[in-house]
């Protein structure tokens, strides 16, 4: 069982953001969606999710049929998202930006949490206790109580995967996780992500940071205008001419592209240190 | 040991100090009231009336953070509940609690028929169409003449009593709000502490990144709505009861704006600010009474200067009531 999409199309008017893609995602593995600015890499992760609705086409997880619904049934149906500009419950700490998370499960309970402080306190240590495996995991156990909004960027990231896997969703979908990072930060990144592997997991990454996609995944897919242009192993889209011509220009070009993906970062993180 | 060492060494016994001190003065002044005269007492009665429609309305706006300027209506739904249920209007003479139940369960009701169509509205939106809901309410009451008696109101409202104990002077209010509004602020507390609680701070920090991680906003909106509206339904009903005699005037957009200047004042999302918020706003133009016209001059100064100087409330949402029983009980 896997994810699909079904010749899935987007268009806002006369601009077609992604034009009948068709491909699916095995568990298991780490898959990359990259391509150039504006290829539709983040729209496609937007619609999975539930943010964007979808013009034509299908997404299906496990068979059951994404598209059609909500964006929180979408997130019940095990679909968990980061963003690409970090959103976190700026005012919770870290922990309850976790604990939240379990807000489906535990919901019906609330009467009883309200009426009945063992029973609350019980359930709240439960949910606690998993949240807290979960920070340690991302180095984040020491930072609990601290607010989210008042942590340092790069924890932040850290924080908002966390809260994408305390849930253990079975698709689990990262725009630009990298983003803004350091060249340290990202190798941490890399590490823990490749940690987080798990048989039943279908992770998708949307980045620009070649050395982190092509570390970390099993099956890069390459958008272009809206297009899936070429899907395959790391090696085989390097060894790629299609890939090298559309998207890297020419094999000599890589240098210049990684140093545009620097640039950009290098944007990210003044723009987002001012916003903080 | 430097100054910044003693100063980190005496701070939580001090602190733990000043929340004693808190704690003492709030139950000597519990204490004292019954011996006051009346004219006090109701004063005490209609602070704690302020307090409980303050624990109501903070769900919505403190906890969800949905700008509600129509809480009044759910004030004068409990209060013609009241009015209607126990008067010889439709003659018809309920008993209290009785009333107190229809009132909680109208006013939930109130409550959700004025979240379904708001739901998608936040901010400047939102506070307007609810400021108008707050109004049609009041235009209702003061135009069905035949059921509400229109402006006028409706007088001689029977007195209310308990199990057979009658409830009629300022003092025997003052102990039934008392144990309402702790019973209200308990609950307020513990769903604030309780998931749905979580949900609804993700709500007002991140609507779109709530529902992301799976959470149903418009359930847990519509929750917020109806738990605040049976607060403020109370409040109503035994606003009612105490005055015996209700009217239009007493639901203004005025009072709306009231409540929610206590919040802001007092400390937003937090049940310890709204009483200091209440106190301030409530208690203080009684005593400034004798400056006429000058106290509505002053209060505004004051207003201005403790938002300048503490823009998150007189008790700031982080000093909770969790932070009060942890400093009191040292845990």
């Amino acid at each position: 069982m896997t994810l699909v999409f079904n010749k899935l199309r987007k268009e806002y008017g006369q601009v077609v953001a992604i034009d009948d893609v068709t491909a699916s995602f095995a568990p298991g593995l780490i898959h990359g969606v990259i391509g150039p600015n504006g290829a539709g890499k983040s729209t496609l992760i937007n619609m999975t999710a539930g943010s964007y609705t979808v013009s034509a086409g299908s997404i299906m997880l496990d068979g059951k049929r994404l598209d059609k619904l909500k964006k929180y049934q979408i997130a019940n149906s095990g679909v968990a998202r980061t963003y690409q500009n970090i959103r976190l419950f700026d005012q919770m700490t870290a922990l309850e930006n976790l604990e939240v998370c379990f807000y489906p499960s535990d919901v019906g309970g609330t009467w009883k949490e309200v009426v009945w402080p063992p029973y609350a306190s019980a359930r709240r240590d439960r949910r606690r206790e998993k949240c807290m495996e979960i920070l340690r995991l991302f180095d984040l156990q020491g930072h609990a109580d601290a607010e989210a909004g008042s942590l340092p960027y790069g924890r932040q990231r850290m924080l908002e995967i966390a809260r994408a896997l305390v849930c253990n969703p079975r698709l689990l979908l990262l725009d630009e996780p990298a983003a803004g990072l350091n060249h340290h930060e990202t190798a941490d990144l890399t590490a823990k992500l490749a940690a987080q592997r798990s048989p039943d997991r279908i992770t998708i990454i949307v980045e620009h940071d070649m050395d982190l996609v092509m570390a970390l995944c099993d099956n890069i897919i390459v958008m272009h205008h809206g297009k899936l242009l070429f899907q395959g192993t790391p090696a085989e889209v390097q060894a790629s001419t299609d890939v090298q011509l559309a998207y890297l220009g020419t094999a000599n070009d890589i240098d210049d592209i990684r140093a545009a993906a620097q640039d950009r970062r290098a944007q990210l993180g003044i723009r987002t240190r001012r916003r903080s | 040991m430097s100054v910044a060492e003693s100063l980190a060494a005496v701070r939580p016994r001090s602190s733990r100090a000043v929340a004693f001190l808190v704690f003492a003065v709030a139950i000597a002044l519990i204490a004292a009231t019954p011996f006051l005269p009346n004219y006090y007492i109701r004063v005490i009665d209609s602070l704690l009336i302020y307090i409980l429609l303050g624990i109501g309305l903070n769900i919505v706006i403190g906890y969800t953070g949905l700008l509600d300027l129509g809480f009044v209506a759910f004030y004068a739904v409990g209060a013609y509940s009241y009015a209607l249920l126990a008067s010889p209007q439709l003659d018809l003479h309920l008993p209290f609690l009785l009333i107190l139940v229809v009132a909680a369960c109208l006013g939930a009701i109130t409550g959700i028929l004025l979240g379904i169509p708001v739901l998608r509205l936040r901010g400047d939106y939102l506070a307007i169409v609810t400021l108008g809901f707050g109004e049609i309410v009041r235009i209702i009451i003061n135009n069905v003449d035949w059921l509400t008696g229109g402006p006028k109101g409706i007088a001689r409202l029977d007195k209310a009593s308990i199990l057979g104990i009658q409830i009629a002077r300022p003092v025997d209010f003052f102990w039934l709000l008392l144990v309402v509004v702790l019973l209200a602020g308990l609950v307020a507390w513990r769903l604030e502490r309780s998931i749905l609680g979580k949900a609804w701070a993700a709500i007002r920090e991140d609507q779109d990144a709530a529902r992301g991680i799976g959470i149903n906003t418009t359930n847990a909106k519509l929750a917020a709505f109806a738990t605040s509206a049976t607060i403020g339904s109370i409040a109503g009903a035994i606003f009612a009861a105490s005055q015996r005699f209700v009217s239009p005037e007493s639901f203004t957009l005025q009072e709306s704006v009231l409540i929610v200047l206590m919040i802001v004042i007092g400390g937003i999302g937090n049940i310890l600010g709204i009483v200091a918020g209440a106190a301030i706003l409530i208690l203080l133009p009684e005593v400034l009474r004798e400056f006429a016209e000058w106290r509505i001059l002053f209060l505004g100064l004051l207003m201005i200067f403790l938002i300048i100087v503490r823009p998150a409330g007189i008790v700031p949402r982080s000093f909770g009531p969790d932070k009060l029983i942890r400093r009191l009980f040292g845990k």
